[in-house]
Order: C-alpha cells, then structure tokens, then sequence
C-alpha cells in the first residue's frame, strides 16, 4: 500500500521554509541589538549587503562585524576592502550603524578616516519609528 | 485481581485507537512546534532595518561634482536640544527643517555638519529630512575632531 504519510512531509517542508529563512537573513541576525536612530529611510536591498558595517556604541567604542575595533583598525580593514573593490569587486561602501543617543563626534572621528583615504559612500543605519506603517 | 484488570483495560483501549487510527501525538507535537519556532521568527524580522545612504565631503573643498555650493545644515546644540541651522534661519523640529529645505533649489545639494556633542539622532533627523524633502544629493561633512 503506497500511503504518502503527511506529518513528516510538512515537518521536513518546515524544516527547509526556516532554514532557508534562517540563511537569507543570517547577515542581519549576526548585527547586535543597538538603539538606531527612529527614522524611515530607505529599504534596504537584501541583495545587497555593504562591504563594512560599523557599529557605534553609546560609550564610543566601535564594533566591526561584532567585534571591538579601534580607529585604526577601521582604516586598515576599509584601506583593503578599498583595494578588493579596485580589483573588480563590488564598490566599496560603509554601513554605520550609531546608537542614536551617541554624540556627533564620534560618528565625525570615523568618518574623517574613511575620507581620508577615499571613502565616499556611507549609510547610517536607521530603524523605522513606532507607529508608522511601513 | 485490579492490576491485571486494569492492565487488561489499558491494552484494550490502546488496541481500539490503532483501529479507528488515531493521529500520532510525537509527530503532531513536532509540527506544532515547528510552526511556533516560524511565527517566532518571521516576528521578529517583522522590524527590519532601513538605512540612510550619504556622501562624504571633506571641510574646505574636496571632491566636489558641480561648481554650486551645496546648502549648509548646522546642527548645534542650544539649551541641550538641538537647532538646525541653514545660513540665517534656525529651526527646531524636523518638520519645520524639511519645510525650510523643500523651499530651496535642488540641484545644489545639501550639505550637513554638526557641532561635536550633537546627538546622532539629529544628524539622521537632518538627513531623513533632507530625502523628504527632495534632494538627491546629500553629503555630511565630518568635523575634525580634537
């Protein structure tokens, strides 16, 4: 008797829907929860992710890739993401994601490195405020 | 004598669902909570991040694409709130900001610095305001800092 039993089938089409899921967005899952400033933005294209993301914490410490970093460590990580881009990768861009309550010039202090040595594209990173839709 | 009864009963019970072919509770407790672990998720990407795109313009000069000067937004703090200054005119809010910007011209530009101890909630406000109100072209100019 061929009796296709559906409780495994669905269980295993689950599986794959989150794993798929799970993938797709692990880029977002691996950021660390900061308090964005509350405005609406642009969508961003899931696609495409920016070569560098750098986190600003309340303190002034900044985090690349979840990790701590110092100023001079965010140049020279931008300094080579620079050179790959030159050498026929994707161009070049800079996500800063700030915590809303920390001071300009913290953001200033990294921006003025990454002109320096030719960075000219940057996002800050927001969230969408309460109450608006989409 | 009540034990082997009962026992006698429990078989009996248990052999009248595989007749009737009841569902199997494992597999059905697996699958509900799969679809718990999915609404889990999909909630929580529910607040998903949207981002600010900027140029980079250096104080004095730099790289420049036209020869017009883009319009300058300061942002310093007075009182401990902060102030949006664009030349003569000051504004506090963002509405008033956005309302101010889309009276001027487009094609220059705009252009934001913001005094140290700004909060950066502000210079998200300046440029959030500055897309809605029409410019393509938006930079931030970082001060040097001490």
């Amino acid at each position: 008797m061929l009796a296709l039993d559906l409780t495994p089938m669905i269980d295993v089409v689950f599986q794959l829907i989150i794993f798929f899921m799970f993938t797709s967005h692990f880029g977002q899952m691996m950021r660390t929860e900061i308090n964005l400033p509350r405005e609406k933005g642009d969508e961003r294209e899931v696609q495409q992710q920016p070569a560098m993301i750098i986190d600003i914490q309340t303190d002034g410490r900044y985090f690349v890739e979840s990790r701590e970093a110092s100023l001079n460590e965010i140049e020279r990580l931008a300094r080579s993401g620079i050179a790959e881009s030159k050498g026929g990768g994707p161009k070049f861009d800079v996500l800063i994601r700030p915590d809303q309550t920390a001071p300009a010039s913290d953001l200033d202090r990294v921006l003025t490195r990454l002109s320096a040595i030719g960075v000219i594209d940057w996002k800050i990173g927001t969230i969408v405020p309460d109450g608006s839709g989409s | 004598m009540s034990i082997v009864w009962g026992k006698q009963k429990k078989r009996s019970a248990r052999a009248r669902a595989t007749r009737i072919g009841a569902l199997p509770l494992t597999s059905m407790i697996d699958v509900v909570f799969l679809l718990l672990i999915f609404f889990l998720v999909t909630s929580n990407f529910a607040q998903q991040e949207r981002e600010l795109p900027s140029a980079l313009q250096t104080e004095g000069g730099g790289v420049r694409a036209s020869d017009l000067q883009p319009q300058v937004v300061e942002i310093r703090m007075l009182d401990g709130s902060p102030v949006f200054v664009i030349g003569e005119r000051a504004v506090r809010t963002r509405v008033d900001l956005q309302a101010l910007l889309s009276q001027l011209p487009k094609e220059p530009g705009v252009a934001v610095k913001s005094d140290p101890e700004v909060p950066i909630s502000a210079v998200a406000a300046a440029l959030q305001a500055a897309r809605d109100a029409g410019f393509t072209k938006r930079s931030y100019v970082p001060q040097n800092a001490p």
